[in-house]
């Protein structure tokens, strides 16, 4: 299968903080990986390494064969039209409209007008269940619920068809129902748009329902990476700790 | 005893070096944001919209406190050089006196420290809560850049603001002067006027410009700097936003200083 994302020996700190030591993981094309972990360990960290928002002290981080931070102007923004990020809580622009927020790297990256984009964000918020009502398109983030905002978020991301998303704990402060319809969504744009996904979370329920394979953040690094099926009965202390809502001392480490 | 002065001394050697380094380091660290974002902002396209909005953000919006600030600073100097010009019977000087200070120190100064901080820690607190809950993140992740999204029009209309409101601000320091020169020492307003305006060279108001320029610019600079570099977490962005008032005030009353070095002798 072909490699989205190849990490080699990544070494990442922030002054004297080590989050990651010679860690490495690869990301095959097509596939959802759940990338699980106590938090402050680094998950968020992973994701905008990859994206090329941050970068490592050492080690490589390859999209499809080219190292990440190596990328001149034009590079950068050819693998972010590539790759989109669901932010943690939304990061929903404040003052923007929801239209403006969706339509966002469109305007970014294409030449397409104003009504163009307009039909372009609403197809988008459509996919993701906020197509009751087209009034939504004129309203501010802040008018609008934990669940919808996340959405819109996710929509955001779509807009531009990318090849790959990251979600940032995508369901974290949601209610259950609203957790299952993230998950089901992140399928079926799987399905749909036959996209790669990289989903971080610490809720299992989610990593089970959504995963092709599960990769543990532990002391700096993924020493477990495997099927939901191998982390339902892991022979490691640690990860059915981890699984069964037990952080141990030892995982914060 | 001589070893532990020697250890104190040492201890305060190693307070003042870190001083200096992470002072140093915030210098480095303004310079490199700046440059950015003047490379990249005269770069098309140049974000016209985004500027205008910006100067009516804090230009526009800074009216009310620069009108107040300017009328009191011309109506409080006034009453104080006349004060003093009374004893040596040389009330009608009063416009003289006061021109100068006001035109070439005063109106800049006060502008700045009070406008300029408000606009600078406005632009602080704005980018902080951007940064903490990832929105800076979310525009490079569009594939947009930030220096030239948020720090390039702020940048602009702060130097184009500080100026214009500067210019204004000498109109009403002037007026408040002259109902002071004439409702408390019966100099005749229209004379006040007289010799308040001929007093002052094209070049006074220039300096007087010149001052708040550089101090929209410097404005402009920290309250973005400040933004972008907020930590994590929300009680973060409240420090960042009071670290800026220090900032600012600091460096505009240091530049000040630095520019009236630089323009004093020309007279
Ligand atoms: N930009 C940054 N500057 C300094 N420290 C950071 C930065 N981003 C993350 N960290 C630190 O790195 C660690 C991992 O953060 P993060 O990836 O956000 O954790 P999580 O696993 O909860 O997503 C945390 O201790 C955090 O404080
Ligand atoms: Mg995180």
């Amino acid at each position: 299968m072909e490699v989205v994302y190849e990490l080699k020996s990544v070494c990442k700190a922030f002054d004297k903080h080590v989050v990651y030591q010679d860690m490495s993981l690869v990301i095959s094309a097509g596939e959802t990986l759940t990338v699980i972990g106590g938090s402050g360990m680094g998950k968020s960290v992973c994701l905008k390494l990859m994206l090329g928002l941050l970068h490592a002290e050492s080690g490589a981080v390859l999209f499809k064969g080219d190292e990440v931070s190596a990328l001149d102007y034009h590079g950068q923004r050819e693998l972010r039209r590539r790759v989109a990020m669901v932010f943690q809580g939304g990061a929903l622009f404040d003052s923007m409209t929801i239209m403006e927020n969706v339509g966002y790297a469109l305007r970014e990256h294409t030449s397409m007008s104003d009504s163009e984009i307009a039909e372009r964000a609403w197809e988008c918020l459509e996919m993701v269940g906020l197509g009751a009502d087209r009034a939504i398109l004129t309203r501010m983030p802040a008018s609008l619920s934990g669940g919808m905002r996340k959405r819109v978020a996710i929509a955001r991301s779509i807009a531009v068809r990318p090849e790959v998303i990251f979600y940032d704990e995508p369901t974290t402060g949601l209610d259950p129902s609203n957790i299952r319809r993230i998950d089901e969504m992140i399928r079926k744009l799987q399905r749909e748009l036959g996209v790669t996904s990289v989903v971080v979370t610490h809720d299992m329920p989610t990593a089970f329902s959504v995963s092709d394979r599960i990769a543990m953040l532990y002391d700096r690094k993924f020493p477990f990476v495997g099927t939901p099926e191998d982390f339902k009965h892991h022979a490691v202390t640690e990860v059915r700790n981890f699984v069964q809502g037990r952080i141990s001392d030892g995982a914060q480490r | 005893m001589a070893s532990s002065i020697q250890e104190s001394l040492n201890a305060a050697l190693a307070s003042i070096g870190g001083w200096i380094t992470s002072g140093l380091e915030w210098l480095g660290g303004i310079g490199r944001i700046g440059g950015q974002a003047v490379l990249r902002g005269l770069r098309r396209p140049f974000g016209f919209y985004d500027i205008l909005y910006q100067v009516v953000a804090l230009g526009v919006r800074s009216l009310p406190l620069a009108s107040v600030m300017s009328i009191f600073i011309g109506m409080v100097l006034t009453w104080q050089f006349g004060e003093a010009l009374i004893g040596f019977g040389a009330k009608n000087a009063v416009g003289q006196a006061a021109a100068l200070a006001l035109v070439r120190e005063l109106v800049p100064g006060i502008l700045a420290l009070t406008v300029g901080a408000k606009m600078s820690t406005g632009m602080a607190a704005e980018l902080g809560s951007m940064k903490v809950s990832e929105q800076i993140d979310a525009i490079a992740s569009l594939g947009a850049d930030p220096i030239k999204k948020l720090v390039w029009p702020r940048l602009v209309a702060a130097t184009i603001s500080l100026p214009l409101l500067c210019v204004w601000g000498n109109v009403l320091a002037l007026a408040g002067g002259a109902v002071i020169a004439d409702v408390v020492f019966d100099v005749p307003s229209d004379y006040f006027y007289e010799t308040y305006v001929d007093e002052l060279w094209p070049s006074d108001y220039l300096s007087g410009l010149a001052k708040s320029l550089v101090f929209g610019v410097l404005v402009g600079l920290i309250g973005c700097y400040q933004g972008f570099t907020t930590k994590y977490g929300t009680e973060a962005v409240g420090l960042a936003t009071t670290n800026t008032v220090v900032a600012t005030s600091v460096s505009i009353l240091a530049m000040d200083f630095l520019l009236t070095t630089l323009f004093l002798p020309v007279q």
